[in-house]
């Protein structure tokens, strides 16, 4: 294997708070990995870095060879990188069709666009009954779903998901595990941020545990740390 | 009586249908950047000059003036993005709002500067009297006027709903965020509103100048608070809502006219903004958005 995505000493920062503080990590070609830790650890932050909507202050971000720290987000996705953000943000006054259709909007194949969307409301069953309404009047699992379906319509190589799980009742965390195992088994590699760290280590090939900004600990799910990562993950073990 | 309420309304959708048009731009650039743009009057001011000083020097014909005041306001439009709105762009509203009030003076001295005197002719769509239809009477400019507005109106929900770039704006507008994580290039976005914004105001300026056969400097200030005042009224950010508000402010303005003279008319308007302001400070037209 080798790494799609090399991140090396990243610093970023809010004004004077530096969230990140020279976070190095690694995802390899067709993995799944995961990125654990407690609130306020700056997961998001790693999140938004690296797709661009944040820009550090120093540090690397390589993708498939290419650096692209400081790039805008459009060209990050035009090389193949896609966020299924925090707490979703789907188009609230767009029909889920147009959701899926601005997903796909740095592509140029019209005819291809529409089979796509078709595929995916075959994929994500409760969308399809939904194509026609707004964004916004979708329930919490339904618009996770078209936040994923959308990131999906980019066809990227990188999918990042901070916190797909968040707020979702147990049947639907389930459901969306499930959808990213098989999206990985497509050949998707996944870099997941998760809080609940006994579903993310069921599927993870690796993981990385990070706290106040850096990275603390990293390993492959099964290892004997495993139970002491999960406790640091929810509770944050260096802040005492 | 009657005939004088049907009068002053026809006259009052008349003037609403520029002021439409004028708060459509407004609340396009509104929507998509989250700023008020004051050079947005003065903007098409200097279109109109232009076309002006082109008329003074050449004599040019009605079409070309048109296409004139088009690309004049397009490009001032341009220049106030690219100055006010382009660096401020993650930093202060008010920085952005401030800096457009600059402009707004530059554009002003500009215009004086090139064609001093207060007031210029600016040649009229149509030199015959106006239509009479039974007792009201309709001037050929309005009808024009109405028929622009409609069409550009129409124009403009394509392009919003069956174009990539209309798909971009409405993304913007809902979920800039978002809009970017698509692929969407923010900053072009912007540049191409303000385009779409100044060529709807050019129209609107255009007609404006031409119904009245004249320019006048006042234009800037004139157009940024007409097209302020039927956005507010109508909602900020809400395309229907431009559209209401425009055809109320001409309504209003026109009846008030009638009812308690003509130095009242702009004060019942500003009363009105006021009072809405106060009571329902979402506009007329609210979408549920943002929800
Ligand atoms: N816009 C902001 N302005 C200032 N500080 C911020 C901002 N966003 C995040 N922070 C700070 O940066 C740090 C990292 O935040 P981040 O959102 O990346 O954490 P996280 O690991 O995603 O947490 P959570 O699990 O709660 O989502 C926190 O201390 C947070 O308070
Ligand atoms: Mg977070």
């Amino acid at each position: 294997m080798s790494a799609l995505l090399e991140v090396k000493d990243v610093v970023t920062a809010y004004g004077k708070i530096e969230a990140l503080k020279g976070v190095s990590l690694e995802v390899q070609q067709g993995s799944i990995t995961c990125l654990l830790g407690p609130n306020g650890a700056g997961k998001t932050t790693l999140m938004m870095s690296t797709a661009g909507i944040l820009r550090p202050r120093s540090g690397s971000i390589q993708f498939a060879g290419a650096e692209i720290a400081g790039a805008a987000p459009h060209a990050i996705v035009a090389r193949g990188i896609a966020l299924v953000p925090e707490n979703r943000l789907v188009f609230p006054g767009m029909t889920v069709t147009e959701n899926l259709r601005a997903g796909a909007y740095q592509r140029a194949d019209k005819a291809e666009i529409e089979a796509h969307i078709e595929r995916m409301f075959a994929r994500f069953a409760p969308l399809k009954a939904r194509a026609t309404q707004l964004g916004g009047t979708l329930s919490g699992g339904e618009q996770q779903m078209l936040s994923v379906a959308r990131a999906l319509m980019s066809r990227p190589r990188l999918l990042l998901m901070d916190e797909p799980s968040l707020g979702l009742a147990p049947l639907i965390v389930d459901e969306i595990f499930r959808i990213i195992a098989e999206l990985n088994k497509d050949g998707t590699t996944i870099f997941l941020v998760e809080q609940n760290a006994h579903m993310a280590l069921k599927v993870a090939n690796h993981f990385y545990l990070i706290e106040q900004g850096k990275v603390t600990f990293s390993g492959d799910p099964g290892s004997l740390a495993e139970d002491e990562v999960i406790r640091r993950a929810y509770l944050g073990s260096a802040r005492a | 009586m009657l005939v004088d309420l049907i009068q002053n309304t026809l006259d009052g959708l008349t003037a609403g249908a520029a002021y439409a048009l004028l708060a459509i731009g407004f609340t396009l650039i509104f929507g998509v950047l989250r700023r008020i743009n004051l050079s947005y009057g003065p903007a098409i001011m200097l279109g109109c000059y232009a076309a002006t000083w082109f008329h003074v020097q050449f004599q040019v014909g009605l079409l070309v003036l048109a296409a004139l005041t088009l690309a004049a306001t397009v490009l001032a439009g341009a220049y106030v993005e690219r100055l006010c709105f382009a660096p401020h762009r993650d930093r202060s509203a008010i920085a952005a709002m401030v800096a457009s009030f600059a402009i707004w003076m530059q554009l002003e001295e500009l215009a004086t500067l090139v064609l001093p005197n207060h007031l210029y002719a600016f040649p009229a769509l149509y030199e015959g009297g106006p239509l009479s239809l039974g007792p009201f009477t309709l001037r050929a400019e309005a009808l024009v006027m109405f028929a622009v507005t409609v069409l550009a109106c129409l124009a403009l929900q394509r392009l919003l709903y069956r174009s990539r770039f209309g798909l971009s704006v409405r993304a913007v507008i809902d979920q800039p965020v978002a809009a970017r994580l698509v692929g969407i290039n923010l900053p072009w976005v912007f540049v191409r509103v303000f385009a779409v914004a100044s060529a709807l105001g050019a129209v609107a300026g255009y007609l404006i100048v031409a119904s009245a056969g004249q320019v006048t400097p006042m234009l800037g200030m004139w157009s940024t608070l007409k097209g302020m005042l039927a956005m507010m009224l109508g909602g900020l950010g809400s395309l229907p809502g431009a559209i209401v508000g425009g055809l109320a402010l001409g309504l209003i303005e026109a009846h008030s006219q009638w009812f308690f003279g003509p130095q009242v008319r702009d004060l019942t308007a500003y009363f009105l903004l006021f009072a809405l302001l106060a009571l329902r400070p979402s506009g007329l037209w609210t979408t549920p958005r943002h929800g």
